[in-house]
């Protein structure tokens, strides 16, 4: 409120001076309220008489600058009577001092100027003054404010505080006046912007709210009770003036208490027709007007059903039954929905009709907690459910347990009959034991009891023949029904099923199989477990008219190949039909997976072999492996196989140096479980070298064993090779001066005699030279030699001596026969040479004149014979 | 008064547990009242220096050394209940001009205001405790008047309020931290008087 005006009436022209135009206006006066100008004026009476339209032209300075030019018609009917003009400055009228300028036009001829001037009546305060205070802004609009500085004082800063607009303009408008213009690009808080206007000793400033008209929309109006509107709608952005000008709301023109939050309610009388129900939202930025055309009894929201409560409860059904908060209600065809749920699972279940107030509900589980809420709606006209009622909460009866799922598995002696434990759900009461009965056809019946929580039987059953085996659980409120399964035949078929490889997804399998199979009359079923070690079976039963599912299990473990079966379910034994094999998820397999690496060298190729992988070791598939080698910081080089089968693989044109082999198997996540020896290659020099020492010492090996086996049959060998010569048994005088004698040296070939000739009498085939002749002749002095002269004797002149025949006597001893050259019989027996002697006296020679003179020149072979004799 | 002289000097532990606990109320409003400060200080992008000069709000004697403890206690005392009044003006003018929400800052409006009262219900036991002066009423400061104010003056003012109590929070943290030892000597020094007579 502007508690000062000023009105100074600077000039006044007078109309009747000549020359000027004389309909002016007449008893101006203006006033400021608010912001806002008004002005007001009359026109001259000389006006009254014109039949032309009258312009009056407006023009306002703020601070002495034209700010404002505007023109207003007069037509010839609005002659006489008052005339007025506001204007809202975008000036506080406290920053500076206005001037209006009013003056009238007509054909080119104008009144004077007539002035008024409202000028700012603020004192001279002691702080900084800023203008306009606690304004309120739309946003996207341009604020202009001013700050009056007390006297001598200079401005230091004038902003709007946490605004970081850069569209902002500040001015000096005045000797102590400044403005500011900003451009309002957002809402300020809801305590409202501040402007401060800052000098060398003080602070002061003015609040300005920046915000948005209301902007609220989609205005529904229904009826909950028949007896009041109720109206919601959606309420529109934040205005930012929640606190200096909150929305107030109005529904047919009642106001509304809590109207921001989107919700008014007016008590009116509902009957059946059609009408507007408006909504009126306002704030000082604007007004927003919102209209909805319902008949409202078509609009019926209900309230929830009260009291909701369980009677009649059974093991498999309860009943439900509920009040209503409006008795009219009752006159409604209403639908309701019925929201079951446990601890898993959640169903609603609907039920319709007039004046309803119970439900039965059936299919439930036995021994079974449920929790039960309602919601219901009209059925004719249906506009919206109720809110949710209280829920409840029931127990259902007990029961007997559902038929149990009961599969086998066999291994080689005996056959187990498994089941899956019930849960809760199917138990419908604490299981106390299993009856396991088994038979083959046309026998008597087998029975076994199994206690919970054990859940598998293992039965030894004839191989040769089916079974059919049925198991029933029981609680206290008696017996499942059975659940059978046969079992087939051992073995049968299930050999000609191969495994194929599967690939694992997201923790489990996605099987499928071939085409539905026409044995699979009540579905299959898909068992599986590691292909090695320790196995639980788990299994999964599929209907007939699926061929594919997906496997999980908690006891899926990466990196373990699973064996999993399928089987079609027959109405006698189930049929195995497919077999796969895989990983939830192939994991590397460690270094090291080759427990032995042996190697072995071919000429310049190296063979590098391994034992087989076993399968716990493989966690995952393989499918070949890689050879690396290379000698030490050089390039490796490597060769692979395709086939997981191999266990070896040869590196070839090697040279001789120290090499280093990696064996890694080749498998879907990589190359892994890498093995490694490092080898020094032998040159072939070498080999032939070591070859050759090895043959060297292997002859001399069997030359040493020859000796060693000559030595200690040397009797026998002698006795085969040179048989005893029998001693001569002739002792004569010749034999005697024999041995006095010097004669020729005779030596004795035995080597080229054979046996028989050895056998033979002997004939002395001396070839002495003249000397033996002499000897012969000389009869006397043919032996008087040693035996070790004539022996060397013998060698120059080689005699022949055909031995005789081998004495029954046994040989002399070794040592004492054998002759220093060797080449003597030995057998001879040296040591008789007194037997020689005195046998030589007893020699007849044969031819002994004629012989004697045909080699009295020459020298001439001596031949002696002897005549064997018994020994003594 | 002499009876109580001697209660006050015949239940020193009692005395020390609670100016202790004074002092831990003192700590948590200088937290509250911190927290409320910058609360108030980011919403309106007030920084200290709009606060015009040094001019305080709460009218107490100066501050002196040689004021002894029961001096203290009451200075503290009366500038407590003065920054308790301070602060129901400033709420009920604030609600009164901007509407009461119920967000943070009104929260932690609430919470200093009945940190005030409870730190003034402590003060007043160790001014009894330790035979501090006459109470009297303390009088505000009514230079400045919150019912004349512009908004923006009302939203200086009321930082100015929460910074007065700043202030005396921070004062109050030093006093009563400080009084357990001082008091033990004040009261030595009282019964020698005592003696002495």
């Amino acid at each position: 409120m502007i508690a000062w005006l000023l009105l100074v009436s600077l000039s006044r022209s007078s109309a009747q001076d000549a020359g000027v135009f004389p309909c002016g206006p007449r008893n101006v006066t203006v006033s400021a309220s608010d912001q806002l100008i008004l002005l007001t004026w009359e026109d001259d009476p000389s006006c009254t008489s014109r039949r032309h339209t009258l312009t009056y032209e407006l023009e306002v300075l703020i601070a002495d600058q034209p700010a404002h030019h505007e023109e207003v018609a007069v037509s010839p009917d609005q002659m006489g009577s008052p005339h007025s003009w506001s204007w809202s400055p975008h000036l506080a009228l406290e920053c500076a001092p206005f001037t209006l300028k009013l003056r009238s036009r007509s054909h080119g001829r104008t009144s004077p100027w007539q002035l008024e001037r409202i000028g700012p009546g603020h004192a001279h305060s002691l702080s900084p003054e800023v203008y306009p205070r606690d304004k309120v802004f739309r946003v996207g609009t341009q604020a202009t404010f001013c700050c009056v500085l007390p006297t001598g004082q200079a401005l230091i800063t004038l902003n709007v505080s946490g605004d970081s607009s850069s569209n902002w303009v500040r001015r000096k408008i005045g000797n102590r006046t400044h403005s500011l213009t900003v451009d309002l690009v957002k809402g300020s808080v809801e305590s409202g912007a501040n402007v401060i206007c800052e000098t060398q000793t003080e602070h002061n400033g003015a609040c300005a709210y920046i915000g948005y008209p209301p902007a609220d929309h989609d205005l529904t109006c229904e009826t909950r009770d028949f007896q009041s509107v109720e109206c919601l709608w959606t309420v529109g952005r934040n205005t930012h003036l929640a606190l200096k000008s909150p929305t107030t709301y109005r529904l047919l023109g009642s106001t509304c208490a809590k109207g921001s939050a989107g919700r008014c309610s007016h008590k009116v009388r509902v009957d059946f027709e059609e009408r507007d129900w408006i909504l009126t939202a306002q704030n000082q930025l604007g007004t927003v007007n919102l209209t909805d055309r319902a008949d409202l009894m078509r609009r019926v929201h209900m309230f929830a059903p009260q009291e909701v409560k369980v009677s009649s409860v059974n093991a498999r059904s309860v009943r439900l039954e509920w009040n209503w908060a409006i008795q009219m209600y009752d006159e409604l065809n209403v639908r309701c929905q019925l929201k079951i749920s446990d601890n898993q699972t959640s169903a609603v279940r609907e039920c319709l009709g007039v004046a309803l107030r119970f439900a039965v509900l059936d299919d439930l589980i036995p021994n079974w907690p449920y929790e039960v809420t309602m919601r219901c709606g009209t059925a004719q006209h249906f506009w919206k459910w109720s809110e949710w009622s209280s829920s409840v909460e029931f127990l259902t009866m007990g029961d007997v347990p559902d038929a149990l799922d009961v599969w086998m598995q066999g291994n080689d002696s005996q056959t187990i009959i498994t089941w899956k434990v019930l849960p809760a759900n199917q138990s419908h009461g604490n299981i106390i034991d299993y009856e396991v009965t088994w038979e083959a056809t046309s026998e008597r019946r087998n029975k076994s009891r199994v206690l919970h929580p054990k859940r598998s039987l293992a039965l030894s059953l004839d191989a040769t023949r089916e079974h059919v085996v049925s198991v029933t659980a029981r609680n206290k409120y008696g017996n499942s029904s059975p659940s059978t399964i046969t079992i087939p035949v051992l073995n049968r078929g299930s050999g000609r099923v191969k495994s194929s490889k599967t690939q694992g997804s997201h923790g489990g399998f996605n099987l499928s199989w071939s085409a539905a199979s026409p044995m699979a009359s009540c579905g299959y079923i898909v068992d599986w477990c590691p292909s090695r070690g320790p196995c639980t079976i788990d299994w999964l039963r599929v209907p007939p008219s699926q061929t594919n599912v997906c496997i999980f299990s908690k006891n899926f473990r990466e990196g373990v190949r699973y064996m999993l079966s399928i089987y079609g379910c027959t109405r006698g034994a189930p049929v195995l039909l497919e077999r796969r094999e895989g990983y939830v998820k192939e994991k590397i397999i460690p270094d090291g997976l080759f427990r032995t690496l042996n190697w072995k060298q071919r000429d310049m190729d190296v063979e590098v072999s391994w034992d087989p992988v076993a399968l716990q070791e493989q966690s995952a598939f393989i499918q070949g492996y890689i050879l690396y080698y290379g000698q030490n910081n050089s390039s490796v080089m490597n060769i692979s196989t395709d086939d997981p089968r191999d266990t070896s693989l040869t590196a070839r044109n090697l040279q001789i140096n120290s090499y280093t082999f990696t064996v890694k198997a080749n498998t879907t996540v990589g190359q892994c479980g890498a093995t490694s020896i490092t080898v020094t290659l032998n040159s072939l020099t070498d080999n032939l070298i070591k070859a050759v020492g090895i043959t060297i010492a292997t002859i001399f090996v069997l030359l040493c064993l020859i000796v060693i086996l000559c030595y200690r049959n040397w009797e026998c060998i002698k006795l085969k090779v040179c048989p005893p010569i029998p001693m001569p048994v002739l002792k004569d005088k010749w034999m005697t001066s024999l041995t006095k004698k010097s004669c020729r040296p005779v030596f004795v070939e035995m080597s080229h005699h054979t046996e028989a000739e050895l056998m033979a009498i002997p004939e002395l085939h001396c070839k002495s030279e003249a000397p033996a002749l002499d000897c012969s002749y000389r009869a006397n002095g043919c032996f008087g030699e040693p035996v070790e002269n004539l022996s060397a004797r013998c060698a120059a002149a080689p005699c022949l001596l055909p031995l005789l025949p081998p004495p029954p006597t046994p040989p002399p001893p070794l040592s004492s026969s054998l002759p220093k050259d060797g080449r003597l019989n030995p057998s001879y027996n040296l040591s008789s040479t007194d037997s020689l002697v005195e046998g030589s006296h007893g020699y007849q020679p044969q031819k002994q004149k004629g012989q004697l003179e045909e080699a009295s020149d020459t020298p001439l072979p001596c031949v002696f014979t002897y005549i064997p004799l018994p020994s003594e | 008064m002499a009876d109580r002289r001697s209660g006050a000097a015949g239940a020193p532990d009692q005395g020390r547990t609670t100016a202790a606990r004074a002092a831990a109320i003192a700590e948590l409003l200088l937290l509250e009242i911190s927290n409320l400060l910058e609360l108030y200080s980011k919403r309106e992008t007030f920084t200290a220096d709009v606060i015009a000069g040094d001019s305080r709000l709460v009218s107490v004697p100066p501050p002196s050394s040689q004021l002894d403890t029961p001096d203290k206690l009451w200075r503290l005392h009366a500038a407590l209940i003065q920054c308790r009044g301070l602060m129901e003006r400033a709420i009920a003018k604030e609600d009164e001009e901007m509407g009461s929400g119920t967000g943070e800052y009104e929260t932690l409006r609430k919470m200093v205001k009945e940190r005030l009262s409870f730190l003034i219900n402590m003060t007043g036991e160790l001014v009894k405790a330790v035979d501090g002066p006459a109470m009297m009423m303390p009088s505000l400061n009514d230079s400045v008047e919150p019912d004349s104010l512009t908004l923006f003056e009302l939203k200086l003012w009321v930082f100015r309020v929460f910074t007065e109590v700043d202030y005396w929070a921070k004062t109050a943290v030093t006093i009563l931290q400080a009084l357990p030892k001082e008091r033990v000597r004040t009261t030595r020094h009282r019964s020698t008087r005592s003696s002495r007579r």
